[in-house]
């Protein structure tokens, strides 16, 4: 069980393999106005910066497919960009992964397909905690590890825990002293 | 930029693996996954320390954004750049968010007028930070906008021209954007300023839903070799790197690859 606690390396994105972990800054982007540039005639309504905020919905939230683009090709790229995240977090979250056997990259696209990614340590974060007791034994003391050793609310990036903890997730329990993990399960 | 011969993009995964490579002059890391003050991932501190070039690549400064690019992200790279004393640094002509979501990927821009301009100022803000050059890769995109107003070659060399930044081109990508749009990859090599490009990435790919899918975590195919090849006997560049991102095959798959890349290149072997 890792009980790492600091940098997580981003796994590489170009094409398909994509932009790793995000922390803390980043999440948000103001659409400023001032770079808003001139609205395309016949082009489709709007600014590029509206226009590239439809193309990202379209991509992550199930919104409509922005007028003027390929609908099959946006669904590959929707599909694809599932598969990828799938990937990214079994490497994260692998017992989480391993507990839903090869019906992981479906399960996990079903819970992510309207939900823009968080980074895929909170993404796989956020799918554990939501099965909770129904985590078999291994994915149950992934998580626990992780309670212990970070401190996650679910809407801002883990922070590494400072202090002991003992934190439980389904039949697993894990303490935390030092940076160091064990777990135990009842 | 010296020559550096055949490269690898360093990943913690295969740390061992590069370090064990004893011609390797020339490596990439993720640069949102290097600390800009703090200890070097173990390991790439001692490729600093052979004294192999390093080079910082970026997967989320959003170039291609609409907004301008963040000070903070830009901030990190130049950083890290610092940090790793590296002689250039790379990100993309693409854009990652948009109205405050991660896309969780990189995603193509217009070809369009509007769009160049978008990027242009991003990069030039970039380039204000910056202590050392960049070179800007163009991405492997499975669609297009409606709105491209130039094709590939033109919208690429605009850019570049407009901001001096160098060329990161990738044969995988225009490959996979080649097979998919059904135009010829070596046309497109023949229109590009090949003596822009800084370094080049090779990668491996798989199809899906009948498209090429530039997956970084699959075999390099044969005819990306050949482009590599193609783009060698016309200008070669000082250095050709693998870029693998996971699914990580055993170490003698990836000795194979780096060995066929320098064969392409006519590099000597690094392995």
């Amino acid at each position: 069980m890792r009980a790492g606690a600091g940098a997580e390396p981003g796994a590489h994105p170009d094409g398909q393999a994509g932009p790793g972990e995000e922390r803390d800054r980043g999440t948000r982007t103001a659409a400023g106005g001032e770079r808003n540039l001139t609205p395309r005639p016949g082009g489709g309504a709007g600014s590029l910066a509206d226009r590239q905020a439809g193309l990202v919905a379209a991509l992550t939230s199930g919104a409509p497919v922005p007028p003027g683009f390929d609908p099959r090709l946006i669904e590959v790229a929707r599909v694809a960009l599932l598969r990828k995240r799938a990937g990214e977090v079994a490497r994260q979250w692998p017992l989480l992964a391993a507990a839903h056997g090869p019906r992981w990259a479906r399960e996990f696209a079903r819970w992510a397909a309207a939900r823009p990614t968080r980074g895929s340590l909170r993404d796989g974060w956020d799918l554990a905690r939501e099965l909770g007791p129904a985590l078999p034994p291994a994915a149950a003391e992934e998580l626990a590890a992780r309670e212990a050793t970070m401190r996650y609310d679910g809407e801002h990036a883990p922070r590494p825990r400072r202090l002991p903890a003992v934190k439980r997730a389904g039949g697993a329990w894990a303490v935390q002293f030092a940076g160091r993990v064990r777990v135990v399960r009842r | 930029m010296d020559a550096y011969g055949v490269g690898i993009g360093w990943r913690p995964e295969i740390a061992g693996f590069v370090a064990q490579l004893p011609g390797l002059r020339f490596a990439e890391v993720v640069a949102e996954s290097v600390h800009a003050h703090g200890a070097l991932p173990p390991g790439l501190d001692d490729l600093r320390e052979r004294g192999v070039a390093v080079v910082p690549h970026g997967v989320k400064l959003s170039l291609g954004g609409a907004e301008p690019v963040e000070a903070a992200r830009v901030e990190h790279l130049a950083a890290v750049a610092d940090r790793l004393a590296a002689p250039l640094v790379s990100e993309h002509i693409a854009f990652v968010r948009a109205g405050g979501v991660e896309a969780g990927h990189l995603l193509p821009i217009p070809r369009s007028r509007a769009a160049v301009d978008a990027v242009v100022a991003n990069v030039r803000r970039t380039q204000a930070a910056l202590r050392v050059p960049i070179a800007l890769e163009p991405i492997a995109a499975i669609f297009d906008w409606p709105d491209d107003e130039l094709d590939e070659a033109d919208f690429v060399t605009e850019i570049l021209e407009r901001t001096g930044a160098l060329l990161l081109l990738d044969v995988a990508n225009v490959y996979a954007n080649a097979l998919n749009r059904g135009t010829d990859p070596v046309a497109l090599l023949d229109r590009l300023p090949l003596e822009r490009v800084a370094y080049v990435h090779v990668a491996g790919g798989a199809e899906h839903d009948g498209i090429y899918h530039d997956t970084h975590t699959d075999a390099v195919p044969p005819a990306v070799l050949d482009l590599v090849a193609e783009l060698c006997a016309r200008h070669r560049p000082p250095a050709l790197m693998l870029e693998r991102d996971g699914d990580y095959p055993p170490a003698d798959a990836l000795r194979d690859e780096l060995d066929a890349i320098a064969k392409a290149s006519g590099y000597p072997v690094v392995t």
